[in-house]
């Protein structure tokens, strides 16, 4: 009799468990499918992914053709004096351009986000954004920095920045995230004795009190850049 | 027999809300972790703009060093002027050289500040700008802008409003982000004007020194 009771109580409750898991599911399916916000959102991530694949794909691709370019210009170099001449020229304003590595002493910020405050100002303020890294490049140019990338991205004399949250887009993409590496090239003493003063970065360093926001800075007697690998077309400028 | 089938029916209760929170639970963690840390569809319909218009121009900047590559290894005696050009083209870059071509310039009677400048110096590269000028100082990346009381400083020259900004680049690019920053710097309080001038061939005379390397070596 006990067995048979205990048989039912399991029986009873392989249908409920059944009948929960599925109720569970179409409830589920019914509160996602009219908006989709889900399926939407991975959709959206996919594109991202997809398109910054074809990112990755194009600057590999310019920096091979700026190399074999490179290669053809010394060869042509040396059938002429005249040639070989414009070619330092032109590799001259290529180096000063961003478009060759460079390396040397130097100084490497790291930027980082701290912890949200409960404040209004508290809800954004703890992240890193774009104009913190640009003040952070400026400050850099200022002490004597000859040249500059952010997270290995070589900067140019015709770069731009932007970004949105705490993700900064420079150039064409795609957007960096936290921590940011800030490395320069040039008077390290000079970057690190500008970096030491308490009125540089004044907002960035309220915001390190207040929010944690990370504000580290290395000098070092080697730093290597990576060539810009990005676009630098001029196409409505002229010379005059 | 009633206390049995009641039984019954609490242990029947029971199972079916575990299951049903379970599913519940185990559904709505694993969509957080596919949600991509919390980027909304209208920050990530904003990412596929930019990258989109990103690869564009690295796309075409491919295929521009694809036809070089291509005349250089053709040869034929065009090397050297090749070389010529690159180099007339790199000291545009460099800002090195005066320049004109199509452009706008902007004009805004207000007390703005040098993250101003740099917001609006961003927006007109973001809008395809090769050259761009502030009153008389031509600007490019490593060009310093501080703030100092009410004048801002460009490479250690003190400049004050009314402001004017000169662009040479995307003659649509343009035009466009120049319309969206004047649109904005009238909706801001510190503004008495705002306008812009789209014209066909500008001109910026100023230029920025040589910068030999003294640390860097390539």
């Amino acid at each position: 009799m006990r067995l048979r009771k205990a048989g039912g109580y399991a029986l009873v409750a392989v249908a409920a468990l059944a009948f929960g898991f599925l109720s569970a599911a179409q409830l589920r399916a019914q509160l996602i499918n009219p908006s989709n916000r889900v399926q939407r959102n991975q959709a959206l991530v996919r594109s991202v992914q997809d398109l910054e694949r074809v990112n990755a794909g194009d600057r590999r691709r310019i920096r091979g053709l700026r190399g074999e370019i490179s290669g053809f210009e010394k060869a042509a170099a040396q059938r002429s004096d005249a040639t070989h001449r414009v070619a330092g020229e032109v590799a001259d304003l290529r180096d000063h351009a961003g478009l060759s590595p460079l390396h040397g002493p130097g100084v490497v910020v790291t930027l980082a986000g701290g912890r949200p405050g409960p404040d209004a100002e508290g809800r954004t303020a703890y992240l890193v954004n774009f104009q913190d890294v640009q003040d952070t490049v400026n400050l850099l140019y200022e002490g004597g920095a000859e040249a500059v990338a952010v997270n290995g991205r070589r900067l140019s004399p015709m770069s731009g920045f932007g970004g949105a949250g705490g993700a900064i887009l420079i150039d064409q993409g795609p957007p960096l995230n936290s921590p940011f590496t800030v490395s320069a090239v040039g008077n390290r003493t000079q970057m690190e004795q500008l970096l030491g003063e308490p009125r540089s970065l004044g907002d960035l360093r309220r915001r390190q009190q207040r929010y944690g926001l990370r504000l580290d800075v290395a000098g070092l007697p080697d730093v290597r850049l990576p060539a810009f690998d990005a676009s630098l077309q001029v196409k409505a400028a002229r010379g005059s | 027999m009633v206390r049995s089938g009641r039984n019954a029916l609490v242990v029947g209760l029971l199972t079916t809300v575990v299951a049903f929170v379970a599913v519940i639970q185990v559904r709505s963690q694993a969509e957080v972790v596919r949600s991509l840390e919390g980027q909304d569809n209208t920050s990530l319909a904003f990412l596929i703009d930019d990258l989109h218009r990103g690869n564009d121009r690295l796309a075409e900047q491919a295929a521009a060093l694809s036809a070089q590559r291509d005349s250089l290894r053709a040869g034929g005696g065009t090397a050297g002027a090749a070389l010529q050009e690159e180099a007339d083209r790199l000291r545009v870059v460099n800002g090195l050289v005066p320049v004109h071509g199509p452009g706008v310039t902007i004009t805004v009677d207000a007390p703005l500040t040098s993250t101003d400048l740099q917001d609006a110096i961003n927006n007109l590269r973001g809008g395809g700008a090769e050259a761009v000028a502030i009153g008389d100082r031509r600007v490019i990346t490593g060009s310093v802008l501080k703030q100092s009381g009410n004048a801002v400083t460009v490479d250690g020259v003190a400049l004050h409003g009314p402001w004017s900004m000169t662009a040479i680049g995307d003659p649509v690019g343009l035009p466009a982000a120049a319309g969206l920053m004047t649109r904005d710097l009238r909706a801001d309080p510190r503004v008495r004007s705002a306008a812009y001038q789209v014209s066909p061939d500008l001109q910026i005379r100023s230029t920025v020194g040589p910068r030999p390397f003294v640390y860097g070596s390539p």
